[in-house]
């Protein structure tokens, strides 16, 4: 082979050898997360070399810390990853459906069928089961009020295979009403507006939504109240500490004295700042009970503390960028470069601001707010992997909202939609097929049945029941308690549109890439070693 | 107080970093111990710039470095990435899940004897002693959590987690950008250094320790240009660390072409978000052998070297301001971040690429004709240095640390700056345009984790032992206690070739019609814009060199 020639440290495999390598790599991957798929999952815990611990029933997250090294694997484990980025779901079930194509591909292969036709079967059959997916999925409308109840069950569904139920369902409440606090007609959902905070406490798994902000970090100084009611809230990026760097760019100062006053000028630049603020407050607040707040991304000094402590008003410095944002979506008013032109329009609004200190880390609730287009999710839990954990689900659970918003659709769950669309292709689309590409279809079918079989394997069970009652023409899913076939619509239970579509979609294209590949070679390192 | 922040990026930098702040610890152990030199005793030096005092839940008070260090996934050995101080995060009851559980579990990595001796302090082995330890450490150091004796906060220690890329790959910038692609990892580290200058009256600046051989300088280029956005005004000063591996030659003329364009990248991209660039470690030690025998082929003993350099110019961000009489005695000369970066950049010329040198140990003052020039025994730590004796413009900034006299005597504040006068007065050596002299007492303590890097007559204090016999074994923290030190940070054309040579490399392997590295860049994601910005940027660098292009540079 020519590339001996050039390289003689360089190995080839063989077309068969090398389909049988990607096959196997394939299905190892699968063997790996298949037990995760589903309520029934099993969790996987991961104990690193000093005991830190993962506790992770998340396909994208497990991909991620196992630490792949086969060129193959690292494909799959891609295309899986990329489909959690675009959809938020969907991860094992990628891995799963282009395992079991090439499981099903390899069958055909060693009977004698040609990879081509395999691929173009497969072509085919894709293009029926998303023409399929567009008939089956549930279309919904969203309006001004969307559905709470059905945003519950697919949250629910999502939520409930990664959590225990009853966490889950609390859970189920918490993400959907986020998701519809954020959401703004004719905006995209940009699920950032929603902070999740996180609090470590000792005994306590609990989680609960905030309207309004949580921030993780508290004031600065000793004699600000700790709490207050009817809170003007300023949010601003301007500094309020003195900069000793600007003066030194310049170190036009040439004795002692020069620099003192140099320092003294800069200084009461930042001061002028400070009661600029003040005034502000005074103009809002004297005569009535209300508060004052000032929220700065950028640092306030110890002077500046002391000064705006003293006329009462309540200052956090340093907050996060992103937290401006979230303000003025949650509280109203506008985010200020510079506190030289405010006015009362620039202040937002909080009913209640109050500071929670557990150790040193402190905490600052805004709530109470007019009408919040931002909202926290605090979780709280005894250990940072169950916190992590719970944290996993959370962002699941608010994509899945999110899409289905987004969709204005749903898809069956438990399953039905695989085991109906695999009846389809079998009973509609095959006949209309010519020559072996059939075989192709026949084998994208059976490779849909993954998902069903799976569940129910992981449950102790088997499909057989489900298949005969599609076989009549009943769209089922499976029942994970007892294996009989239960109408998914009825029990609530339903998948993202776009997820199942983006599964559909790319599978099929990473099965026939690899199928493809007839040469494996690699120069510099022995790839039958053993890594 | 004006508080810095540390960051440590890459393997190699953890390692410096592990050196560095075992130094810290031992100078907080001394200062408490009865039983010490009394020249440890005086708190000229405020620690409170590099640690910070926290609590935890339970009500304890801690004292931890104000530290985010970033490694690989698995680097961190047997330290736990949440520490140990605030709650065991090994307590595995599953509470969100009632389902079935599958357990993988990595071989727990075995502590070494130094870092049982550290968790057992109460029933300690008596059969064990330090000589034990000392040498486990010189046999067999995997980790640089291996020889660190630290406790730190649970923000620290970030992995960088979730790459298929296995980190014996991770060598160019491509690669770095890719791991940080996609994932929380930004926003996470953002969260953790907000943390903790959230808490700072007033951060001096960063110190940032970043091992720019590979990947890690991807990702500290884009922490970096987060940190520079949200946080204008604070510096930061930037080492570039390399160990010797990273010297090692290219066995192919793509990986040497990658390496060259990943130098020059990496130079650029690091000086465009830092306000100091100091480029540290050499492909060999073998320079400094008159006075350490380091060797080559261990991260341990180079690591020491270049932390040592690092922990005494950081020396002098903290002197405590000279308010009582006695302090002044013992430490002069106090800078802070801005101004060390003011001096040596910021003047005339706008080179912001710094030499860091080493004098370690550093040898006894006296008034005695030329041996007294110190400055003659300072060693390059970085590469490629060129000469400047002809250098007008040379700005540099000296530090000592516990110099001694004739001997074996410690040098007053007042014999250090006569003894530096009189090098310059008597044109030992031509004067810098302007130089900076910080001066503190106490020399560098030498923990038990230190290697055994000294030649045989060094003794005790570090002073160099007259009738001791050359041969033998090379002596370390056993006998010896402490050594003084003199490192010096300068701005001068001796770096131009530095410099120069990373753009020439980038115009010939990356920019030029053809180029045969041009697919590379382009693999990292960088479009020719980005390629043209990142060389007009170096040759900017270049140009402050020269002469001519000084009178345009105004008109500009």
């Amino acid at each position: 082979m020519s590339i001996r020639v050039l390289n003689p440290n360089a190995e080839v495999l063989n077309k068969s050898a090398a389909l049988h390598m990607t096959i196997n790599a394939a299905r190892g991957l699968q063997d790996v997360l298949k037990s995760n798929l589903g309520p029934k999952g099993t969790i996987k815990m991961l104990v690193g070399g000093a005991g830190d611990i993962k506790l992770t029933k998340d396909g994208n997250t497990l991909l991620k810390e196992m630490q792949i090294q086969n060129p193959t694997a690292i494909m799959i484990a891609r295309t899986a990853v990329a489909q959690d980025d675009y959809s938020g779901d969907g991860t094992t079930s990628t891995v799963l459906f282009i395992g079991e194509l090439m499981k099903q591909s390899e069958r055909c292969i060693d009977e004698g069928t040609h990879p081509r036709f395999l691929v173009d079967g497969f072509e085919i059959g894709k293009k029926a089961t998303l023409e399929f997916l567009e008939k089956f999925k549930i279309p919904v409308v969203m309006g001004d009020t969307p559905d709470k109840e059905i945003l519950k069950m697919v949250a629910r569904t999502t939520l409930r295979t990664k959590l225990y139920e009853v966490l889950a369902d609390q859970l189920t409440d918490i993400v959907v009403n986020a998701v519809l606090c954020i959401r703004r007609p004719e905006e995209a959902i940009d699920l950032f507006m929603v902070e999740i905070m996180h609090m470590r406490h000792k005994f306590d798994v609990d989680t609960r939504l905030v309207e309004g902000l949580v921030l993780d970090h508290g004031s600065r100084h000793p004699d600000m109240k700790r709490r207050a009611e009817n809170c003007y809230i300023l949010t601003c990026n301007v500094s309020l500490e003195y900069d000793k760097s600007e003066v030194n760019a310049g170190f036009f100062y040439s004795n002692a004295e020069q620099r003192e006053k140099m320092v003294a000028a800069e200084r009461r630049q930042v001061d002028q700042r400070v009661m600029k603020i003040i005034e502000m407050k005074n103009k809002v607040c004297s005569g009535t009970d209300k508060n004052f707040v000032v929220i700065n991304q950028k640092g306030i000094d110890p002077p500046s503390l002391d000064l705006l402590a003293r006329a009462g008003i309540i200052a956090l410095r340093r907050a996060k960028r992103r937290n401006m944002e979230r303000l003025v979506l949650a509280c109203g008013g506008e985010a200020v470069n510079s506190v030289d032109d405010l006015t009362e329009e620039c202040l937002g609004w909080a009913g209640l601001v109050y500071e929670h200190v557990l150790g040193e880390e402190k905490y600052t609730f805004v709530e109470q707010v007019k009408n919040p287009h931002s909202c926290t999710i605090l979780i709280k839990g005894p250990n940072d992997h169950t916190i992590a954990q719970i944290k996993d689900a959370v962002r699941d659970g608010l994509r899945s909202v999110k899409n289905t918003v987004e969709d204005e659709a749903i898809v069956l769950g438990a399953g039905a939609f695989e085991v109906a669309a695999r009846k389809h292709l079998l009973d509609n689309v095959k006949r209309t097929v010519k020559g072996r590409a059939q075989l192709g279809v026949e084998a994208f079918a059976d490779a849909l049945l993954v998902i069903p079989k799976t569940l129910a394997e992981n449950s102790g069970l088997d499909t057989q029941d489900v298949l005969n009652e599609h076989d009549q023409g009943n769209v089922v899913g499976l029942n994970h308690h007892t294996g009989d076939p239960i109408d998914p619509q009825m029990e609530g239970i339903f998948d993202n549109y776009s997820v199942k579509r983006q599964i559909i979609n790319s599978g099929p294209v990473i099965a026939s890439q690899l199928l493809l590949v007839d040469e494996v070679i690699r120069a510099g390192r022995n790839m039958r070693k053993p890594a | 107080m004006k508080e810095i922040v540390t960051i440590q990026v890459g393997d190699f930098a953890n390692y410096i970093g592990s050196h560095f702040w075992n130094f810290q610890d031992e100078l907080l152990g001394l200062a408490e111990d009865d039983g010490a030199d009394p020249i440890f005793k005086n708190n000229h030096m405020d620690m409170d710039v590099l640690y910070r005092t926290g609590q935890t839940h339970q009500g304890t008070y801690t004292y931890c470095p104000r530290l985010i260090s970033i490694g690989s996934q698995g680097s961190l050995g047997t330290l736990s990435s949440s520490g140990s101080l605030y709650g065991d995060s090994s307590c595995s009851d599953i509470l969100a899940w009632k389902g079935g559980v599958t357990k993988s579990e990595e071989k727990r990595h075995e502590k070494n004897l130094f870092l049982k001796s550290l968790s057992e302090e109460g029933e300690e082995d008596s059969h064990i002693e330090d000589k034990d330890r000392v040498e486990c450490l010189e046999r067999d150091v995997k980790f640089w959590s291996d020889f660190s004796k630290v406790q730190f906060h649970h923000k620290s220690l970030y992995e960088l987690k979730g790459t298929w890329t296995d980190f014996q790959n991770f060598e160019n910038f491509g690669v770095g950008k890719e791991v940080l692609s996609g994932g929380l990892h930004m926003e996470e580290l953002n969260d953790r250094l907000r943390f903790f200058v959230e808490e700072c009256d007033h951060v001096q600046g960063i110190q940032c320790v970043v091992d720019d051989s590979g990947g890690f300088s991807s990702v500290a280029s884009e922490f970096l240009e987060n940190i520079a956005d949200d946080y204008t005004n604070i510096p930061v000063l930037l080492y570039a660390v390399r160990d010797t591996f990273s010297y090692t030659y290219a066995s192919n003329q793509r990986k040497s072409i990658t390496r060259s364009l990943h130098d020059a990248v990496s130079l650029s991209k690091l000086s465009t978000y830092s306000s100091l660039v100091v480029p540290v470690g050499l492909p060999s030690l073998g320079g400094l052998a008159s006075s350490l025998c380091a060797k080559d082929e261990k991260n341990f003993h180079s690591s020491a070297v270049y932390a040592s350099a690092i922990h005494s110019m950081s020396t002098a961000f903290r002197f405590r301001p000279g308010g009582s009489i006695s302090n002044t005695t013992c430490a002069s000369g106090s800078l802070d971040i801005g101004e060390i970066v003011h001096n040596l950049a910021g003047q005339d010329r706008q080179n912001m690429v710094a030499i860091l040198d080493i004098s370690m140990p550093a040898p006894p003052l006296s008034d005695k004709g030329n041996q007294g020039n110190v400055l003659n025994r300072f060693h390059a730590l970085g590469p490629e240095i060129g000469d400047d004796s002809e250098d007008l413009y040379m700005a540099e900034s000296l530090v000592f640390n516990g110099a001694l006299y004739s001997g074996v005597n410690r040098a007053s504040i007042s014999q250090v700056k006569d003894s530096i006068c009189r090098v310059y007065d008597k044109g030992l050596r031509a004067k810098p345009k302007s130089s900076h002299l910080s001066i503190s007492l106490t020399p560098i303590p030498i923990p038990l984790s230190f290697p055994s890097i000294f030649p045989t007559s060094t003794g005790r204090h570090g002073e160099t032992l007259v009738d001791q016999p050359e041969a033998g074994p090379p002596r370390g923290p056993l006998e010896v206690e402490s050594i003084p030190i003199a490192t010096r940070l300068r701005s001068s054309i001796a770096i131009k070739p530095f410099i120069e040579g990373r753009y020439n490399n980038l115009l010939r392997h990356g920019m030029a019609r053809g180029a045969k590295g041009a697919g590379i860049l382009r693999d990292w994601g960088f479009g020719k814009d980005e390629v043209d910005d990142i060389g007009e940027h170096l040759s900017k660098m270049v140009r402050v060199f020269d002469p001519s292009s000084e009178m345009t540079s105004d008109s500009d």
